[in-house]
């Protein structure tokens, strides 16, 4: 007895200048900022309570509307365009191979960059005069498919999303191919003799043992396009007429330019809750398939 | 062993609380010195954070400042604009505003004065009337809260919507610089048919239109006096068809395809390199594009640009000839600051501003509001013409200078809007609405 005891008294102290930083540093300040979202504020001076106002003004406010619609438009396409892309490039890739070693390097470049160098070199890419995109597609006789990507509100959305799942394929590669890596040569070794190879083996065989890791990393990718900001505010800044809004943009340009820190407490509370409800759906939508 | 655990956990808070104690301890020794004799401690935050002249001249007052009051211990802080205001937000929310520190005139200012985190800096301007008397008219405008009290001295004059034209474009192309409003429309339809883009504009940060093209425009529709009524909505909405008609020539340079294609998603900068590289006639800017393109471009490239001011509205009820501006941003006194310090502060600001800084502000090619002479070799040739443009017109306001924070951003968006083919009147009734809410006590 004495030693689990120990141990976990110990564990406890060691956990404990972690867990008061966290505490302090995140815990608190959620709370803090729902506890503002009920009053009208400019960030300085005197705040005044007004119950639940602010939501109330959220929920009529088409652009919050367009901000989630956006959102979850890029949140869909993260799932479908990083998760099974990074499976496949790990199936492909996960030998040692120099030549596999390689891609992976590359496919993980866009990871190292920061955001804002990603954000401006599609930027240029998008460029309605000099742009690259447009330029390729004259050169393949598509003139009447160049366009203003980023100012296009049917396309810009989409235009968006394209360098942002570019720029986030990397670490999912990198968790895949560990999963890969950690199946035991023993599994091969039995579905080679039972005769699964190939797509049976990908679906029978494989992706039963790696699921838990394919789980985590739709959560992670939810909760990673939720608060996407930075790639869209270099590219856009949420504009132009807030048409690439996302929520997090949609928080920081009701809350810094106009000084309503009240209103941008209430949207990010707001966020919070997205988050939580779309986690806990994925939760349930994927616990049912693994069972 | 459970004495241990106990031992243990005492220990560690006895290292918490000590180190709380440390952190409070030096604070307080901080303040007592800036009391004392020695030291005093000044903070000073500002945005000439550039590598460009006129930062590089401000910074270089603050450290002669710095040099000449040893007894001074001055922390100055050069924040990049983009974020400056956010920072200055931030401080202003926990009330730790540094001693003196640069504002913006507009919203921010009044912002800041409402919540009392200013103080008047009169009293220094007073001391120096000599320098007081050679701001340019209205220069204070913006920074009297109160009747006779005067919280900031202008740094720099926001002259925000110069014409740019390339006069080689024009006279290659047989097209005339536009004088009325028919000319400017035959300007623009004569360059799109020769594959030129009539106007530059990088409206990728929203304000730009607004800031640049439509604070004019709209004064020479509507008039002054019109939009201040407006704007403290007192007899005038921003629904009356005096605006709705200036929208509607927006939309008309809109529809005429007067901006090349993606303005919207590229920003001033950009717009400015590319109507100094010759692919666009025209660019209606700020003088920050004089202080830009000094940086960027060449002589050669810049002896083709010339400048000028919008062409008037027929029957429209504002002045001609007219620029939007105003008093740009100056050094403010945080309210916090008292006695020997307070003193220093306003030192410090008339280091910076007065009329030596006003004098090298201006040579580093960027406009003040303050009457000073320049040494003609010592800028280039573009700013020198706009210097003397601006010397001689009258300034009407610019419009985000006199709105709420939240209308100039529900005007700002409107006006991507309306470039994206929106609706002049529902932009209006947003403008309207927003504009009567933050007027509404």
């Amino acid at each position: 007895m004495p030693t689990a005891m120990r141990s976990k008294g110990f564990i406890a102290l060691a956990l404990l200048p972690a867990l008061l930083l966290f505490l302090i540093f995140v815990i608190i300040p959620v709370f803090w900022s729902a506890y503002y979202g009920f009053f009208s504020w400019k960030g300085f001076g005197d705040a005044k309570f007004i119950g639940l106002d602010n939501y109330k003004e959220m929920f009529r406010d088409p652009i919050f509307w367009r901000a989630l619609r956006n959102n979850l438009i890029l949140v869909v396409s993260s799932i479908v365009g990083q998760v099974p892309v990074a499976l496949v490039l790990a199936i492909v890739l996960f030998k040692n191979s120099l030549f596999s070693r390689f891609v992976r390097s590359a496919v993980f470049m866009p990871m190292v960059l920061s955001t804002v160098v990603v954000g401006l070199i599609w930027g240029y890419i998008y460029h309605p005069q000099f742009g690259v995109a447009n330029h390729v597609l004259d050169l393949l006789g598509l003139h009447s498919w160049t366009r203003a990507w980023l100012s296009d509100p049917k396309v810009n959305m989409l235009a968006i999303s394209i360098p942002i799942n570019w720029a986030n394929i990397g670490p999912y590669l990198v968790i895949f191919v560990a999963a890969l890596q950690n199946i035991s040569p023993e599994i091969h070794d039995a579905a080679k003799i039972d005769g699964s190879a190939g797509w049976n083996k990908l679906i029978h065989v494989t992706l039963p043992i790696i699921w838990g890791t394919v789980v985590v990393t739709i959560v992670l990718c939810i909760s990673g396009s939720l608060k996407a900001f930075d790639h869209v505010i270099v590219m856009t800044g949420g504009g132009p007429a807030r048409s690439t809004e996302l929520l997090a943009t949609y928080m920081y340009n009701s809350t810094f330019s106009v000084y309503r820190y009240g209103y941008g407490s209430a949207v990010s509370t707001m966020i919070m809750i997205v988050s939580a409800v779309l986690i806990a759906l994925n939760y349930l939508a994927t616990r049912r398939k693994s069972s | 062993m459970k004495k241990t655990r106990k031992l243990g956990i005492v220990l560690l808070l006895m290292t918490m609380l000590l180190a709380a104690c440390g952190s409070g301890e030096s604070g307080k020794q901080a303040e007592g010195s800036a009391g004392g004799q020695e030291k005093v401690k000044l903070t000073i935050w500002h945005n000439f954070a550039g590598d460009d002249l006129r930062a590089k001249s401000v910074r270089s007052f603050i450290e002669q400042f710095a040099k000449d009051h040893p007894e001074v211990e001055l922390d100055a802080q050069a924040i990049p604009p983009d974020g400056y205001r956010q920072r200055l937000s931030t401080v202003a929310a926990a009330n730790e505003m540094p001693d003196v520190f640069f504002v913006y005139a507009g919203s921010q200012s009044s912002e800041l004065y409402q919540a009392k985190l200013l103080q008047p800096i009169t009293e220094v301007l007073d001391a120096h009337s000599d320098w007081k008397d050679k701001f340019l008219p209205g220069a204070f405008e913006p920074y009297e809260f109160e009747q006779g009290q005067i919280y900031s001295a202008p740094l720099g004059m926001s002259a925000t919507s110069i014409l740019y034209y390339n006069k080689a474009l024009f006279e290659k192309n047989n097209v005339k610089v536009p004088t009325t409003w028919d000319e400017m429309m035959t300007a623009v339809s004569a360059f799109n048919a020769k594959g030129i883009t009539p106007i530059a504009l990088g409206n990728k940060a929203p304000w730009v239109a607004q800031s640049t093209i439509l604070g004019s425009l709209a004064d020479r529709v509507t008039g002054t006096e019109w939009f201040k009524n407006a704007a403290a909505q007192k007899g005038a909405k921003f629904t009356d068809p005096e605006f709705i008609q200036a929208l509607g020539h927006f939309k008309e340079l809109v529809d005429h395809k007067a901006f090349q294609d993606g303005a919207n998603s590229i920003d001033n900068t950009q717009a400015e390199q590319y109507f100094i590289q010759g692919n666009a006639a025209m660019m209606i800017s700020g003088a920050w594009t004089l202080t830009n393109l000094a940086a960027s471009s060449t002589e050669d490239q810049m002896k083709d640009i010339e400048v000028t001011v919008l062409p008037p509205i027929p029957g429209g009820k504002g002045k001609a000839g007219t620029i939007s501006g105003g008093a740009g941003g100056g050094l403010a006194l945080s309210s916090r600051t008292e006695g020997k310090a307070r003193e220093l502060a306003l030192e410090l600001i008339y280091a910076v501003s007065g009329p030596d800084a006003q004098k090298a502000i201006a040579e580093s090619n960027s406009m003040v509001m303050y009457d000073t002479d320049i040494d003609k070799s010592k800028v280039t040739s573009l700013y020198y013409k706009a210097f003397n443009l601006v010397k001689s017109t009258e300034v009407t306001p610019v419009y985000d200078a006199y709105l709420s924070a939240e209308a100039a951003e529900v005007i700002n968006n409107g006006l991507q809007e309306i470039m994206m083919g929106g609706s002049v009147e529902g932009v209006a009734q947003k403008l309207q609405d927003a504009q009567a809410r933050s007027a509404a006590p």
